[in-house]
């Protein structure tokens, strides 16, 4: 298998999504969480590009990526704003003592 | 070469954000790898995406990421991961290899058809309509929830959630109390 | 023309749920009218597609790859057990108008379910394909769990909800894989292609089949050995205890032997554990009915007794006998149910201990009572009497002698414990117990002449009946009679003289109650266990809901173990398909 121009973005997508659902596996802290959501979605967006520069199709590549990095940013900021007001109401930002709230 | 250095470098970076103690240290990988990312954007030539993902991945998501940890406090105390550690370190390698395996082989196929280029502005807007208007929507959406959420209440907080943690922490170093007098007990 | 009206008799119950639903609870008076001008005219529209019925599909819409053909057929057997859902359907729900008046809470919930059960009834007679069979049988089930626990604030509704669910259910899974296993051999899931080729199926395969359907239609009607959900399902409201309990849902298992019955016939052994089964529901539900002191679980009783008449009649292959039976039980069945529904209301008890010497007080609903209780027992003039004189020389032609005896004498305890219903109810000594409160109010005084009528009448539409199901069912090899020959022959007959005999003796029995006294304490403890049968069924409950339990646990609720579980899915997956690769 050569390591041409091609496999290696893909092998960083690839990379980057694994690191990313294990960030998810592991992390008990509401913003690690989001962190770890986003290096999922940039792993995705390098598999984008690298496939519209494959298939000679670049900027329909990159018009998706761009829907993609919008839809992220506001999930990102979501994600942030919610965890600033359950720390300020609730005390805390580990997801295993917000899951035992029932309610 | 170039290109080897800078994968080996972000998915280092990436494994350093997962891993960092301080949330805000967490923060400024995640920024490193939104910049290195940008930069392989660039060099598979998608200009106007590698500009966009770094001044929002890296620059606004950061910012945004750097106050909401001043605001909301840097827990240096990571509790423990939950499940075992050979079952997530094993699930995301066996993930990664076989999608490798799944995923790479074909890449190197050049399309052999002639497929066209048209320009980015024409793509954008005509072809991929759709997805500006659901971007806007998006957008919409997020600002109201944001605003919905960041909205201040002007009757005083409701506790009762943080009262019904405080008493579960109480009682769970009771707990942990009376099992350390306990294990002196048998030391005696 | 005829297709969307056969459309239409699904359509128009479910239109009427979704429309009574967006209604809402506020406005009761306008539930009581669309809940009725919806029953109604599902009931007219199917006693206009009635004389019209044919062996083919009305409908056939191609739904898609592995879902096959979705066809309605309006048969003989098919459109008249819609005919029996839509018309008793509508009597319910002109009752339930006076009934639910009383429990007024949720109305617009209770007759939209009861109007979504209407039409998936009618959908299960009508279906041709038994992919859709099974959607509407599942469809029938979850209503009638619904209705079941409909005052879910009660307990026990809720206990008898469950048990009902998970003891048909069993069935269900039945159902299904029979349906599967004929996709895989024929290709499509209709039910004409079954009765055709079904000797092309390995003997192994059809037997499995056969014992199968056995088991889902006998956990559907409330046979031995799944009998025990019925006596509990009475604590449903009466309308729904009528319609879905007497009438319709239970006489799916019937329905469903009847139809598969060319195809299953040669079986061995088959026809014997039909007769088996309904053998023995009729006589230990007809003890156990001797012994109960609540009204409705005398009345659940004796409805898995004539249940197993049907089932007796379909082994012995007298489906012509079964059908009728099921026509005539539904009609007097849902009588007698609606007459204790109204005699509940006004003296706001269930307890037979309680009541007695009503009869000057409430004549309306004695005089109803003793309508119903004349088709239960098989009196002549009521429609009763015919059917199950058609059963019983059926099954004295064709099946062990042994079984046309125990039935003779479940004959004989039906005309017992019918008359000790009567008696505690409308006869002997007041017993201090509360004063009625009413006779019968309007909107239930009409549902209940209205089937006071059908019991005493509707045997005079044999003969067209008759013809109808031979005319339009080519695989059962039928033949048709015209009601004249049929009386005459039900009346000549050795058998039936016998059989009143026996009915006789059951009365005696009664005015001779003191001397069995003895007797009658030693078993009561027997019947009231439910000969062993009780412990089985609760076991089983019990078992579904541990392992319920058990696989609960692995709802976390954290994110961490969710994850956890996508990327094992994710992982696997990928294997899957790298394996084709």
């Amino acid at each position: 298998m050569s390591f041409s121009l091609f496999n290696l973005a893909f092998v960083c997508g690839i990379g980057l999504l694994g690191i990313g659902f294990y960030g998810l596996m592991v992390c008990r802290n509401l913003i690690k969480i989001v962190i770890a959501l986003q290096i999922l979605v940039k792993g995705a967006l390098l598999g984008l590009v690298a496939a519209g520069n494959l298939n000679g199709q670049v900027n329909l590549g990159q018009s998706m990526a761009l829907t993609v990095i919008v839809a992220d940013t506001i999930v990102a900021v979501m994600g942030i704003a919610l965890g600033v007001q359950i720390r300020r109401r609730v005390g805390t930002l580990d997801i295993r003592e917000l899951s035992r709230l029932k309610g | 070469m170039l290109l080897l250095f800078l994968i080996i470098v972000a998915l280092v970076f990436a494994i350093q954000a997962i891993r960092a103690q301080h949330l805000i240290t967490s923060a400024l990988w995640l920024a490193g790898v939104s910049a290195l990312c940008s930069v392989l954007f660039f060099l598979y030539g998608a200009h106007l995406v590698a500009v966009i993902e770094l001044s929002v991945g890296a620059g606004l998501v950061t910012v945004l990421f750097v106050f909401a940890i001043s605001v909301a406090g840097d827990d240096v105390l990571e509790a423990k991961p939950v499940p075992p550690r050979f079952l997530t370190v094993g699930l995301a390698v066996l993930f990664i290899l076989l999608l490798g395996w799944y995923v790479i082989p074909g890449s190197t196929a050049s399309s052999a058809s002639v497929v066209t280029n048209p320009p980015l502005s024409e793509v954008l807007w005509q072809e991929r309509g759709l997805d500006l208007i659901v971007q806007i929507v998006l957008i919409f959406s997020g600002v109201l929830g944001l605003l919905g959420l960041l909205a201040e209440v002007k009757a005083p907080l409701d506790g009762s959630m943080a009262r019904e943690i405080g008493a579960r922490r109480e009682h769970d170093l009771d707990a942990l109390e009376s099992q350390i007098l306990n294990s002196q007990d048998v030391v005696k | 023309m005829l297709s969307v009206l056969t459309l239409l008799i699904i359509g128009i119950p479910w239109l009427g749920a979704a429309c009574i639903w967006l209604a809402g609870d506020r406005r009761p008076k306008l539930l009581h009218a669309l809940a009725t001008s919806f029953a109604v005219l599902a009931a007219i529209v199917t006693l206009a597609v009635l004389p019209f019925s044919t062996s083919n599909a009305v409908i056939r819409i191609a739904m898609g790859g592995i879902l096959g053909d979705f066809t309605l057929i309006p048969d003989g057997l098919g459109i008249f057990i819609a005919a029996i859902a839509t018309v008793v359907g509508s009597a319910a729900v002109i009752f339930a108008i006076d009934y639910m008046g009383q429990h007024a809470h949720q109305l617009a919930r209770f007759y939209a379910l009861v109007l979504f059960f209407i039409g998936a009834m009618a959908g299960l007679a009508l279906s041709g394909s038994l992919l859709f069979a099974f959607f509407f049988w599942e469809i029938t089930a979850l209503c009638s769990y619904a209705l079941i626990s409909f005052h879910n604030d009660n307990p026990r509704a809720v206990a008898g909800g469950i048990k009902a669910l998970i003891m048909t259910q069993i069935g269900g899974v039945g159902l299904l894989g029979g349906a599967l296993w004929v996709y895989a051999y024929f290709g499509n899931y209709q039910i004409n292609t079954l009765l055709t080729q079904y000797h092309s199926l390995p003997p192994v395969v059809l037997s499995v089949m056969g014992f199968g359907f056995l088991i889902a239609a006998a956990a559907k009607s409330a046979q031995v050995p799944f009998h025990s959900w019925l006596p509990d399902a009475m604590e449903a409201p009466t309308p729904v205890t009528a319609l879905i309990h007497a009438a319709t849902m239970v006489n799916a298992g019937v329905y469903l032997l009847a139809r598969f019955y060319p195809a299953f016939e040669s079986i061995p052994g088959w026809s014997i554990a039909v007769m088996t089964v309904g053998v023995l529901s009729a006589l230990l539900a007809g003890l156990m009915a001797l012994f109960a002191d609540d009204i409705k679980r005398v009345l659940a009783y004796s409805t898995i007794s004539q249940l197993g008449y049907m089932f007796y009649a379909v082994g012995t292959g007298s489906i012509f006998a079964s059908q009728f039976h099921l026509f005539s039980h539904a009609i007097f069945k849902a009588l007698l149910f609606l007459s204790a529904g109204a005699v509940i209301t006004s003296l706001d008890t269930r307890d037979l201990r309680k009541m007695g010497g009503l009869g000057k007080s409430m004549p309306f609903l004695r005089a109803m009572f003793v309508i119903g209780a004349l088709g239960l027992i098989g009196l002549p003039i009521a429609n009763g009497f015919f059917s199950k004189e058609l059963i019983l020389e059926g099954g004295l032609e064709s099946g062990p002698l042994i079984f046309y005896l125990i039935m003779l004498f479940s004959a004989g305890v039906t005309a017992l414990y019918t008359v000790r219903l009567l008696y505690m109810i409308f006869w002997g000594e007041p017993s201090g117990g509360p004063k009625p409160a009413h006779d019968g109010l309007p909107a239930m005084r009409v549902s209940l002449i209205v089937l006071a009528f059908g019991t005493l009448t509707t045997w005079l539409l044999a003969g067209s009946f008759s013809q109808m199901l031979s005319n339009t069912l080519p695989f059962h090899h039928l033949e048709a009679e015209p009601t004249i020959a049929l009386v005459k022959q039900i009346c000549l007959a050795p058998t039936t003289w016998i059989a009143l005999g026996v009915i006789a003796l059951g009365f005696i029995a009664w005015s001779a109650r003191a001397r069995f006294t003895a007797f009658a304490q030693a078993f009561r403890p027997i019947a009231e266990a439910g000969f062993g049968f009780e412990a089985l069924n609760r076991q089983i409950v019990n078992g579904v809901k541990r392992s319920a339990t058990f696989v609960q646990t692995s709802q976390t609720g954290q994110l961490n173990w969710n994850v956890v579980g996508i990327l094992a899915g994710l992982v696997i997956v990928l294997l899957v398909v790298l394996r084709g690769v």
